[in-house]
C-alpha cells in the first residue's frame, strides 16, 4: 500500500506517494527525476548513491523512504546556488578530481556531511570517509587534493 | 595512502606540476602557447553539479523497462521455457526468447548471438526476458519463468577446454564467417590461433647459451566501471532504430544494428551520453544487440536495460585470462637471443571479442625488448565464461607480466644486474620488434625513462626488514601500441563561428579519460586561439558526429589530435584564400595569427578573420569566399594486417615506459603494502599536466587491484562466486600509494605537437614491478596473481623450502 511521505528536499517541501519501504535512491531517480544521485552497485558497496539526511551523510541505496519522512534530504542538485557553485563543488571541478565523474556526487555528498558540520575535521576523518567511496579512474589523490581546498576555503567562509 | 606533503595543506595546487624531462633534438625547449598547460575539464561542472546525463538518467516517452533472465548452468542445452505465468504478472508488455533468432553478429567472428537460442554457454548469458512498465515489474515476472536445461560439461580454463574429446562450445566452429586473417579449429573449441615467426624462429633457440622457462597466469578480471553498463533500443514506426548506450563505440553498434536488422547503416542512430568509465569493457557490441532483440518484439516503445553489478561481472565483457608459458634464450653476456610463447587464451563464450585481446597478448609479449628469432603462439580458446573483451592495457599487462618476471629470473641465472639486462636489449632506435617494425627516435627513449626510475628508486638506501616488515622494490619495463584495424580512423568536424569561436564535434567517447580537454587544447594551439574560446561537442550522436571507428587503443591524442590539426590547416587555408581576395595577393605571401590574416612583408595590411570566417561582405554587399569549416579524419599511417608471418606494420605508435614498486610485506598477516609507486613514461609532448597524471595513477592503482586483490573467481560448474564490489575488492582510497609520475619528452612524429598515447600503459608495469619487489622483500616467485594476504602468508611459512 503507498502512503504519503513528507520531507524537505533541498529546501523544498516535498510529498510523495510510495510504498513506504521503496528506497530513498529509487524515490529520488524514478519519482522526483533527480538523477544527480547515482546506482553503482546492488549492496550498498560503491558511495555513489550518498545523499545527505538531517546533516548526516547516507546511502540511498539501502534506505527506506519511510526512514526520511520529516527530515531534510538534500542531494547533489541542491548544492549549487544558482550559478555559484558551493566550494566543495568548487574544488573537486578543479582539483582533477573529476574523470568519468560517477562517484563524484556521492563523495561531494559525503563531504558536505562532514564539512558543513565541522570545516576543522582531522585528515584521518577525512580519510576514513573518502575510504568509503569507490573510485576506478583517479587513484584518489585529485580527490584527497579537492577535498582538502573544499576545506581550506569553507574554514576561510567562516 | 600517505599524508599529503606539507606543501598540499599550503599551497594546494602542487600536484599540478608534473616534471617533465625534455629531450629534443639539438637540446632546445619546445613551448607551446596552451598545449603544455592544465586547463579545467569542460565537462567537470555538470558532473559536480549532478547534471550529466549517463545512461540510466535518460527517459524517453513511453519508455520501458527489462529484466533479463540468466541460466542456471554455465553449459547447457534448453529444453524448454515456460513464460505462461510471466505473461499474465502486472505491468508485462511481452516476455522475449531467443526462439526464432536467425542471426548471428560479431566484428571479427560473427558468433554472436543475442539471446540463447538451444544452449546456454555462461552463467550470465541472455535466456528470456520481460518487457513491463516498470522495472519492478519485469523483474517480478522474470522469477515465474521456468526454464529445464540438460547440462553439458564446463571449462572455464583454456587448458581443459582445448584438451582432446572436450565437448564443444560452438558445434559451428569454423563456419562463422570470419575475418579472413582468423584460423579457427573446426571440431575443437579454439576460435583462433595466430602465429608470429621473426628470424630462424625456434630453430633460434639453438644460438642461446642459457635458456629460462617459466608460466604465468593473469586470471579473469572485471573493469568494473562505477558505472555499469546498459542501452536503450527503440524500433521505430518509419522503420528506423534509435539506440542509447554507455558505450565507446556508436559507429559499430549502428553498423551492426543494420546489419541484423536489415535496414541501411543511416537509419539507425546511435547516441552516447556520458560515460561512467570504460576501461575497455564498453567496447565492441554486444549488450546493445541483446537490447535490440528485446526491443524488436515491442516496436514503437523505447526499451531500457541497465546492468545490476553482479550483471555487469556475470553478462558483460570480462578481462585477462591469460596464461603465458614462454622460454626465453640468451647469450651469457646478457644479449637476448630468442624468444617462444604459448599464449592460452580464456576467451569465453563468444570469440568475437576475445581474438584481437590474443594476438595483441601475442605479438606484444616480447616487451620492450629486441630478440633476433620469435615464435609466439596465440590460442583463443572457448570456454564457459563471459566473453572476455577489451580490459586497459589490451593483452600487454597480460603477456608482459611474464616477460618482467622473466627479465628478473633471468637476470638472477647470468648474474647480471637486472637493469643492465634490459638496458642491454632496449627496442631502442634502430633495434626491430617482433612484429618487423623497426624503431625510430620518434618511438621514445626507454633508456631515459629507465635511468630516472633507477635514480628515483634505487638512488637511495633499500629499507631493512624490521620486527613487523618485509621490504622490497621492484621495477618493470614497458611497451604498449594500440590493437587496431587497417580502417580505423577518427574524424573531425571544425567550424568557425562569425566570433571567432569554434565548434569541434568529433566522435571520441568521453570516458573520463579527458579527451574534451585533450582537443580544446590541440585545436586551440592548432588554431592559434585560446581553448577556452574552442567549445567541444558534450554527446556523440551518429545523426551529426563524423566517424569514429571507436575510441579505443589509447589513440585518441594520437589520430583525433592529427585529425584536428588537419581540419585546423584546412580551416586555415580557407580563410587565406579568402583574404587573398581580399587582401589582393597571393595565399602563399599570407601569414595567420589567430585574428588576423596579414601580408608576410607588411603585416598592417591585413584583414579580420571575424571578417572572413562566413565569407567576406564587400562594400556592395556582394559576399565572397567559403565559411571557414573543415572536415577531417587520421588513422594510423600504413597500419596493416598481419602477414604470413604474423607481422607486419600492425603496431605503428609505440608509447614505453619503466616503472617501480616500493613494497611492505607484513610478516603477521601476509599484507602486502605498495608504499611508493613511480612511473615514467616517453609520451612525446605532455598536453595537459593535470589530467596526463590523473590518468597513469588511475592506471597504476587499477593494475595494483589486479597484483594484490582482483580476480572473478568461479566455482566447479561455472557459476561466479564474487559478483559484487564487497566480494570482488577494488582497491580503495587508504591502499592508493604515494605516486611518483614523470615524463620524457622525446617527440612522437605522428601525434599532435609530438604527443603519444598514454592511456593504458600505466596498467601494464605495476603487477610484474609487485612480483620482483616481493622476491626482493623474501625471495619468494610467484607465477600468477593476485597475491592476497592469504597466499603470500602461506608462502612465508614455507619459505624454508624456498631458496633466497
Amino acid at each position: 500500500m503507498s502512503e504519503k511521505i513528507t520531507f524537505t528536499l533541498n529546501d523544498v517541501s516535498t510529498t510523495v506517494d510510495v510504498e513506504p519501504e521503496t528506497l530513498l535512491i529509487d524515490v529520488l531517480r524514478e519519482d522526483l527525476n533527480l538523477t544527480g544521485t547515482k546506482r553503482g552497485c546492488d549492496n550498498s558497496t560503491c558511495g555513489t548513491c550518498t545523499v545527505v539526511v538531517n546533516g548526516k551523510a547516507i546511502k540511498s541505496c539501502n534506505t527506506p523512504v519511510s526512514k526520511v519522512a520529516g527530515t531534510e534530504v538534500i542531494t547533489i542538485e541542491g548544492l549549487a546556488k544558482g550559478m555559484e557553485l558551493h566550494p566543495i563543488q568548487k574544488s573537486i571541478s578543479e582539483s582533477g578530481a573529476v574523470q568519468c565523474g560517477f562517484c563524484t556526487p556521492g563523495i561531494i555528498m559525503e563531504l558536505y556531511g562532514l564539512l558543513e558540520n565541522n570545516p576543522d575535521i582531522t585528515l584521518a576523518e577525512m580519510q576514513n570517509a573518502l575510504n568509503k567511496h569507490l573510485c576506478r579512474c583517479t587513484g584518489y589523490e585529485p580527490i584527497r587534493d579537492g577535498a582538502l581546498m573544499a576545506q581550506k576555503l569553507m574554514q576561510d567562509r567562516k | 595512502m600517505k599524508e599529503p606533503p606539507n606543501e598540499i595543506m599550503r599551497g594546494i595546487f602542487y600536484q599540478y606540476h608534473v616534471p617533465v624531462i625534455l629531450f629534443i633534438e639539438q637540446g632546445e625547449t619546445m613551448e607551446y602557447k596552451y598545449v603544455g598547460k592544465n586547463y579545467n575539464r569542460p565537462d567537470a561542472i555538470s558532473k559536480v553539479t549532478g547534471k550529466a546525463i549517463y545512461l540510466d538518467d535518460i527517459r524517453l516517452p513511453g519508455m520501458l523497462h527489462t529484466a533479463i533472465l540468466r541460466p542456471e548452468y554455465a553449459h547447457a542445452k534448453i529444453l524448454s521455457i515456460d513464460t505462461a505465468s510471466a505473461e499474465k504478472m502486472p505491468g508485462v508488455v511481452k516476455v522475449v526468447t531467443g526462439k526464432g533468432c536467425h542471426y548471428h553478429y560479431g566484428d571479427n567472428i560473427r558468433d554472436l548471438v543475442p539471446m540463447a537460442v538451444e544452449k546456454v554457454r555462461y552463467i550470465g548469458e541472455p535466456v528470456a526476458a520481460v518487457v513491463a512498465d516498470t522495472l519492478a515489474h519485469a523483474e517480478a515476472a522474470m522469477q515465474t519463468i521456468k526454464v529445464e536445461y540438460e547440462p553439458l560439461p564446463v571449462y572455464v580454463d583454456a587448458r581443459d577446454a582445448m584438451k582432446p574429446g572436450a565437448a564443444l562450445i560452438h558445434e559451428e566452429n569454423g563456419q562463422y564467417w570470419h575475418l579472413p586473417t582468423l584460423t579457427p579449429t573446426p571440431g575443437t573449441n579454439i576460435a583462433n590461433t595466430y602465429r608470429l615467426v621473426k628470424g630462424k624462429g625456434a630453430d633460434g633457440m639453438k644460438d642461446a647459451e642459457v635458456i629460462l622457462e617459466g608460466e604465468f597466469l593473469f586470471p579473469h578480471g572485471s573493469c568494473s566501471a562505477i558505472e555499469p553498463h546498459g542501452s536503450i533500443v527503440w524500433f521505430k514506426e518509419d522503420k528506423t532504430i534509435e539506440a542509447w548506450s554507455s558505450s565507446i563505440c556508436p559507429f559499430i553498434i549502428r553498423e551492426d544494428l543494420a546489419t541484423s536488422y536489415g535496414v541501411p547503416v543511416s537509419d539507425v542512430r546511435v547516441h552516447i551520453p556520458d560515460v561512467g568509465g570504460c576501461f575497455g569493457y564498453k567496447s565492441d557490441i554486444t549488450v546493445e544487440q541483446t537490447v535490440a532483440w528485446i526491443a524488436s518484439f515491442v516496436p514503437g516503445r523505447p526499451v531500457k536495460w541497465v546492468a545490476t553489478r553482479q550483471e555487469d561481472y556475470t553478462s558483460t565483457l570480462l578481462g585477462h585470462g591469460i596464461r603465458t608459458i614462454m622460454k626465453i634464450g640468451a647469450k651469457k653476456d646478457g644479449k637476448l637471443v630468442a624468444i617462444q610463447a604459448t599464449i592460452l587464451h580464456s576467451g569465453g563464450a563468444y570469440a568475437d571479442t576475445p581474438v584481437n585481446v590474443t594476438m595483441a597478448a601475442t605479438h606484444n609479449c616480447t616487451g620492450p625488448y629486441e630478440f633476433e628469432h620469435c615464435d609466439l603462439t596465440g590460442y583463443t580458446v572457448y570456454t564457459n565464461t563471459p566473453a572476455v573483451g577489451a580490459f586497459r592495457g589490451y593483452g600487454h599487462q597480460e603477456s608482459q607480466l611474464a616477460t618482467e618476471r622473466m627479465m628478473d629470473m633471468l637476470a638472477r641465472k647470468l648474474k647480471m644486474d637486472p637493469w643492465e639486462l634490459r638496458e642491454k636489449n632496449f627496442l631502442g632506435e634502430g633495434k626491430v620488434n617482433a612484429l618487423g617494425e623497426k624503431m625510430w627516435k620518434t618511438h621514445g627513449d626507454i633508456y631515459k625513462c629507465a635511468e630516472i626510475v633507477k635514480k628515483k628508486v634505487y638512488g637511495k638506501a633499500k629499507h631493512a626488514e624490521d620486527e613487523n616488515f618485509y621490504y622490497g622494490r621492484g621495477f618493470a619495463a614497458v611497451m604498449k601500441s594500440p590493437k587496431g584495424a587497417p580502417f580505423s580512423t577518427k574524424g573531425c568536424y571544425m567550424k568557425m563561428n562569425i566570433d571567432g569561436s569554434v565548434s569541434v564535434v568529433m566522435a571520441g567517447a568521453e570516458v573520463g579519460q579527458g579527451l574534451r580537454t585533450v582537443i580544446r587544447q590541440v585545436a586551440g594551439e592548432a588554431l592559434k586561439i585560446p581553448p577556452e574560446k574552442v567549445r567541444v561537442y558534450t554527446e556523440i550522436d551518429t545523426q551529426f558526429s563524423p566517424y569514429e571507428w571507436q575510441t579505443i587503443g589509447s589513440m585518441f591524442t594520437t589520430q583525433g589530435g592529427r585529425a584536428i590539426i588537419r581540419a585546423a590547416d584546412k580551416l586555415i587555408a580557407i580563410l587565406k584564400a579568402t583574404a587573398a581576395q581580399v587582401l589582393k595577393t597571393d595565399v602563399d605571401y599570407l601569414e595567420y595569427d589567430g585574428e588576423f590574416i596579414y601580408l608576410c612583408n607588411d603585416p598592417d595590411i591585413r584583414v579580420a578573420i571575424k571578417d572572413i570566417n562566413r565569407g567576406y561582405i564587400t562594400d556592395d554587399g556582394i559576399t565572397i569566399g567559403d565559411m571557414a569549416q573543415a572536415v577531417s579524419d587520421a588513422r594510423l599511417p600504413r597500419y596493416s594486417n598481419p602477414d604470413k608471418n604474423g607481422q607486419g606494420s600492425c603496431g605503428v605508435s609505440y608509447t614505453f615506459g619503466v616503472q617501480a614498486a616500493e613494497i611492505r610485506i607484513e610478516k603477521k598477516t601476509g599484507k602486502i603494502f605498495v608504499d611508493k609507486f613511480t612511473s615514467v613514461f616517453d609520451v612525446g609532448q605532455v598536453i595537459n599536466p593535470k589530467q596526463i597524471r590523473g590518468s597513469v595513477m588511475g592506471g597504476v592503482l587499477m593494475s595494483i587491484g589486479a597484483a594484490l586483490y582482483e580476480k572473478v573467481d568461479y566455482d566447479e560448474n561455472g557459476k561466479i562466486t564474487n559478483p559484487h564490489f564487497f566480494k570482488y575488492h577494488l582497491p580503495t582510497y587508504k591502499e592508493a600509494p604515494e605516486m611518483d609520475v614523470e615524463f620524457v619528452e622525446t617527440p612522437d612524429a605522428i601525434g599532435p605537437f609530438g604527443a603519444r598515447g598514454i592511456g593504458e600503459h600505466s596498467v601494464i608495469g605495476p603487477a610484474p614491478a609487485i612480483l620482483n619487489a616481493i622476491y626482493d622483500a623474501t625471495g619468494v616467485d610467484f607465477f600468477e596473481i593476485p597475491v592476497t594476504p592469504e597466499i603470500m602468508k602461506k608462502a612465508l611459512e614455507n619459505q624454508g623450502q624456498v631458496t633466497k
